[in-house]
């Protein structure tokens, strides 16, 4: 079993460093396959592990292996350890077998770039980042592999290397993740010298005995980091513009697995948030605004791609929302179903670009219905996920959530409640808005262009893994039918039990509605559509949300051009003229003085030799009246 | 301990010292100061071996060799300034050698 | 006998470099031939060292100068011998990259670089006070030639700025080497001696001070590390500075408890200034040794925070930084030196887009960065957290500030990335430039993977730097 943990967490380490030593000796396809097959096999580990958990007696379920000491300094150690239990099984089977489906699909949307190995070998590096991340049987193993995926993000949002967007934009995830690293790295310094380990399992046990200061102060750190990495307000700017990557890059990393880490942390390290009751709440207030803004925001994009990312933004924010009010269970499921649908999203809109020949603005498309039947319908399933529409996974997973808001009660769960239920309607608006931008409508003169090619809509290996998360989009909501049959939760339970859980009645109550405004965001969105107008008719608020509600700015204003501006005026002001110019002045003063001296030099033997005598019976008369 | 008391020795060398150093600085023929450069030498060389005779162990004589060496070598050099300066048709003049002059 | 001939083998190979009328690729090879053996020597010295000893070894004491207490003592604690073990790789690649271009004076180069090795191994191993400002001393020597002889147009202005300041340093040092020997009477830093005096600590404290350098002494670097040959360039950012660190380490804390304990602060706050000033710099230099420069400055800075925390974290990730820090430098000063061959410049403006069609190039490029800019899970990672944690005990500010230099780390270093890598060629990159070539690629390559090797099991050096011994025993 806990072999299997390993495995899964070794094999695309091997298959990174297999592409990258092999270079340019094996083909591009081959390079593919490694990559795809690695992380098949860590599925196939998972799958082990999960299994061999499940086989375990209720209570027993928690395996800590440790392979050696990382870092060891005076008393403080840190071990390459693992930690399995139902959580972070769940992540790995998510995190393995997503990822090898998107893998796959890459092959065939990669096919014919010129550096496809390259792309592989980072593709490889994620995996083993995401499932270090979520295996990691201590704190500081997680932060290496949030450090990780920051990387292999970095890398792969700046595939495309020539593109000064995609190389801006890479920069920008890493800076601003880097910010939450060391919010969290300053979070775990604290937890080191209020407790003296980093293990989850020892931390846990001494929360307790913390003072509310220092609780606040490490949950606040360790929220930092998962803002960062989630997009969370306010240290969201990086995502949308994450897009300029490749489509299967923004599946994976940016809507399936690394986005997802913050709620992973916030689940992981619930003790510690619950010690820290305000820090929990902050995190699912943040939640709601950004599930607001983010689907607010996505109203106006043009960019098939933002449009996802933004409503990926404001998913998410349902996920703090849920870790925040302490539905672990549903956090985690919605983390996993948002996995299939909002993957499935991305790669179906990837399908779309590939067949435009790489054309991302929803306004040159429309019609592709009954060219791409098949995507259509990939993408329909999707997006009703998405809404939250019933039978369809996101349904069953948003409305727990939902629930879970109004069931914590007083001011704070009503009106994260009312946030959760106009964050159902924004969502029904976007998602269909896009939806019959893209399909319905007519033809547009560049879906025309590239309809004749041919009837294919794409490469099986891209069309399979879209059917594969098609049926788990469908059917992946079944794992929790509310009061009936609730395997999924009572699973996570076990290691995060949650603080709150909404009765069968106000979950079936909240779903009503939930469902009832998904429906009138869609039917809304077909009579835009049909009538040829926008959701968002006033052009003022229209300017204002298409920059974003002026994030960038503001930022850019704040911090880049200030610490810019601080740095140059540091070289005008103090390192030219102080310290550069201190040394010419030294120099010269140096010469100056080494002129008069000079004088006394005047070459006459004679002088020196007199000077000579004089010195030494100065030096006698000085002895002799010492003494 | 025969012979005369050590004072004797200390003006002896004391005037010797005392007109070499007068020569170095108020002669300007090289020669010269090159001899009277000698003289010094010679007086604390008479001076270790005073010492030594009264102090009755050898060291100062030991390091009267030692000065008699480098006073040989440092003639040699000297005498080869001078054969170059002439060689060059300088005049045999210190005064004029200033070329370090600051 | 192990370090004497440590210390030996590099200065006899100068003397036999210097003196054999060799041609000059010949003389060349020898150098390199030597650089090499030193490395094998350290590794022999390795394998007989006990890393779970936290006590002197492999030492040698002789008597030098009896009626002074001056003796000839060396040997090696766990920290210097990672130290030094760093050095003589560096020095390998730095030799053998020499020896790739073909410095012209063959001959005297190579002798002056041995001659410098010898003379930093000599500092990392030095018992004994007057040995140690020898040794100290004796690197200066080669480095004002080697800067003002194979330098760049400037180099005459760079070996003047560099002199004025380590002289400065120098006689401070020596002044309070003499007053330390004069007043306890000995010259050994083996027998546990403690001195009380403020000014002593703070004369060793300038020196060390400026060689780091640290905040606000920092004038020479700029020029020096600009105009200074790139292998040069890498010795002096890698290991000579570390010779600060391992003065602050070796002498400032064990000879100096008091003194020392009473300027952490003013020491610390200096630190800080420099991580952050050094990275706002770096963030800002228009060319990519000066960006180098300064983010070596803010990492020095950010060492010497790890040293005067005054715990083990601190100073465990003080070594393990230090040691990381040197292989990445280096690294990144030889492949700057790489990028300047092909292209001409190192001017930010003129480089760019060198990644499409050069893989191996792309590569180390961006692993050497990923490692400068302490990557989570890096070695230099590692150094860095341990430096933050400690950096604690002395308050929370402390670690503030080191996270605030990590994130500019990252700002800067991305810039570096890009600048050679990414967007559309620069005017300086013309398309027939070459990917490395073998020969390049030998010379960084073993620094690399001695990172990356460091960076799975950083716990090597972490744990066997101080083996045993807490801050409060810490040495002798």
């Amino acid at each position: 079993m806990i072999v299997g943990a390993w495995i899964c967490l070794v094999a695309p380490l091997a298959g990174a460093l297999a592409i990258t030593l092999a270079g340019t000796r094996i083909s591009r396809t081959t390079a593919g396959w490694i990559s795809t097959l690695t992380t098949f096999v860590a599925f196939a580990g998972a799958l082990v592990a999960f299994v061999g958990l499940w086989a375990e007696g209720h209570g027993d379920r928690e395996h800590l292996s440790t392979a050696y000491t990382w870092l060891e300094s005076g008393d403080f150690q840190v071990e390459l350890q693992i930690l399995l239990d139902t959580l972070s099984s769940t992540m790995m089977l998510i995190v393995s077998g997503v990822g090898g489906l998107i893998v796959w699909y890459s092959m065939g949307y990669m096919e014919g770039d010129e550096e496809e190995r390259r792309y592989f070998a980072y593709m490889s590096l994620f995996v083993f980042s995401m499932l270090m991340l979520v295996q990691a049987g201590n704190l500081l193993l997680l932060l290496i592999g949030w450090g990780l995926v920051g990387l292999a993000s970095y890398l792969l949002i700046g595939f495309w290397h020539s593109k000064p967007e995609a190389v801006a934009a890479a920069k920008k995830a890493f800076v601003m993740n880097a910010i939450g690293d060391v919010t969290l790295a300053l979070g775990l310094v604290l937890l080191i010298w209020e407790t003296g380990t980093l293990e989850y399992l020892g931390v846990f046990e001494q929360v307790d005995g913390l003072s509310t200061t220092t609780v606040n102060l490490v949950a606040l750190g360790l929220l930092g980091g998962a803002v960062a990495k989630s997009a969370q307000i306010p240290l969201h700017t990086w995502l949308p513009d994450a897009m300029e990557g490749p489509t299967p890059v923004s599946a994976l990393i940016h809507a399936a697995t690394m986005v997802t880490a913050g709620v992973y942390l916030l689940v992981r390290a619930s003790p510690i948030f619950e010690a820290a009751p305000d820090v929990q709440a902050l995190a699912a207030i943040l939640g709601a605004i950004t599930l607001l803004v983010a689907g607010v925001i996505a109203l106006v994009q043009w960019d098939i791609k933002r449009v996802i990312a933004y409503s990926t933004m404001s998913q998410i924010g349902y996920m703090f929302l849920a870790a925040g009010i302490g539905a672990y269970g549903y956090a985690i499921f919605h983390l996993a179903t948002h996995a299939f649908f909002k993957a499935l999203l991305f790669m179906t809109a990837g399908v779309v670009i590939h067949h435009l020949g790489g054309e991302q603005d929803i306004r040159k498309m429309g019609g592709l219905r009954p060219l791409m039947p098949r995507t259509h319908l990939a993408f329909l399933v999707g997006a009703l996920s998405l809404a939250g529409i019933p039978i369809f996974s996101g349904f069953w997973s948003k409305d727990g959530i939902v629930a879970a808001a109004f069931a914590s009660g007083d001011t704070l769960g009503y009106t994260l409640y009312a946030a959760a239920l106009t964050g159902a309607l924004l969502t029904g608006l976007y998602t269909f808005r896009l939806y019959f931008a893209v399909f319905h409508g007519k033809p547009s003169e560049l879906v025309k262009e590239h309809s004749h090619d041919g009837q294919r809509e794409g490469p099986l290996s891209m069309l399979i893994p879209v059917g594969v998360l098609g049926v788990l989009a469908t059917i992946g909501g079944l794992l929790v039918i509310p009061g009936v049959w609730e395997p999924f939760l009572h699973w996570i339970d076990e290691t995060a039990e949650p603080t709150v859980k909404a009765t069968v009645g106000q979950d079936y109550a909240t779903s009503a509605i939930a469902v009832t405004l998904g429906l009138i965001g869609f039917f809304v969105a077909r009579r835009a559509s049909a009538a040829g107008r926008q959701i968002v008719t006033s052009p003022g608020i229209w300017r204002v949300l298409e920059h974003k509600l002026y994030f960038d700015e503001a930022y850019d204003a704040l911090f880049y051009r200030p610490a810019a501006a601080i740095s140059v005026a540091l070289r005008r002001n103090v390192e030219e003229p102080v310290v550069e110019r201190s040394l010419d002045e030294i120099g010269t003063g140096t010469l100056q003085v080494g002129g008069e001296v000079a004088r006394v030099q005047s070459g006459l033997l004679r002088t020196y030799a007199i000077a000579i005598a004089f010195a030494v019976c100065v030096l006698v008369v000085v002895f002799v009246a010492v003494r | 301990m025969d012979g005369p008391d050590v004072g004797w020795y200390l003006i002896v060398a004391a005037i010797l010292f005392g007109i070499g150093a007068l020569g170095v600085m108020m002669r300007r023929s090289p020669l010269i100061v090159l001899l009277s450069l000698e003289l010094m030498l010679n007086a604390a060389n008479l001076t270790l071996i005073a010492f030594a005779r009264q102090q009755g162990d050898l060291d100062g004589q030991i390091f009267a060799l030692a000065v008699m060496a480098v006073a040989a070598a440092e003639v040699a050099i000297g005498l080869g300034l001078i054969v170059a300066m002439a060689r060059r048709r300088m005049l045999l003049d210190v005064d004029q050698a200033s070329a370090l002059r600051g | 006998m192990l370090t004497t001939a440590l210390i030996l083998l590099p200065i006899a190979g100068a003397l036999v470099v210097a003196i054999l009328p060799l041609p000059r690729e010949t003389t060349a090879g020898l150098a390199f031939l030597v650089a090499l053996m030193e490395v094998g020597l350290w590794i022999t010295a390795a394998t007989q060292f006990d890393f779970d000893d936290g006590g002197l070894q492999l030492g040698t004491s002789r008597e030098w100068v009896e009626s002074l207490g001056i003796s000839y003592s060396v040997g090696f604690y766990g920290f210097s011998l990672w130290l030094a073990g760093v050095t003589v790789v560096v020095f390998a690649a730095a030799v053998g990259y020499a020896v790739w271009v073909g410095r012209d004076r063959s001959r005297a180069y190579h002798a002056l670089m041995l001659f410098l090795l010898g003379a930093v191994v000599a500092t990392f191993a030095a018992q004994d006070l007057l040995l140690f400002y020898i040794s100290f001393e004796a690197m200066l020597i080669p480095l004002y030639v080697l800067v003002g002889v194979w330098g760049g147009e400037r180099r005459q202005a760079a070996t003047v700025t560099f002199v004025i300041y380590t002289m400065a340093g120098s006689l401070l040092m020596l002044a309070s080497v003499v007053a330390f020997g004069v007043t306890e009477r000995t010259f050994s830093l083996t027998e546990g001696i403690t001195s009380d005096n403020v000014w002593i600590f703070l004369g060793f404290a300038v020196a060390f001070a400026v060689k780091a350098p640290l905040f606000p002494f920092h004038g020479w670097l700029p020029l020096a590390y600009r105009e200074a040959p790139v292998e040069v360039a890498a010795v002096l950012s890698a290991v000579v500075s570390k010779t600060a660190i391992y003065g602050f380490i070796r002498i400032g804390l064990p000879s100096f408890p008091e003194p020392a304990a009473d300027l952490s602060g003013l020491i610390l706050v200096l630190a800080c200034a420099g991580l952050v000033y050094g990275s706002l710099l770096a963030f800002r230099a228009p060319d990519l040794r000066g960006v180098i420069a300064y983010s070596s400055m803010a990492q020095m800075g950010l060492i010497t925070i790890g040293v005067f925390a005054f715990d083990d974290l601190g100073l465990d990730g003080a070594v393990l930084l230090s040691v990381a820090h040197a292989l990445v430098s280096a690294s990144m000063f030889l492949l700057v030196g790489m990028v300047e061959r092909r292209c001409g410049t190192s001017e930010i403006a003129a480089l760019g887009g060198t990644a499409r069609g050069r893989p191996t190039l792309a590569t180390v490029v961006l692993v050497a960065g990923m490692i400068a800019l302490a990557v989570p899970g890096s070695a230099t990672f590692a150094g860095e957290f341990l430096i933050m944690a400690g950096a604690y005990d002395q308050g929370w500010g402390y670690s503030v500030v080191v996270a605030l230099g990590i994130v500019l780390a990252a700002m800067y270093t991305l810039r570096v990335i890009s600048a050679i890598l990414h967007v559309k060629p620069g005017h300086a990159v013309r398309d027939e430039a070459l990917d490395l070539r073998a020969g390049e690629l030998a010379l960084v390559l073993p620094l690399l993977l001695i990172l990356l090797g460091l960076s799975v099991w950083p716990a090597l050096v972490s744990e066997s730097a101080f083996a045993g011994s807490t801050i409060a025993e810490l040495l002798p």
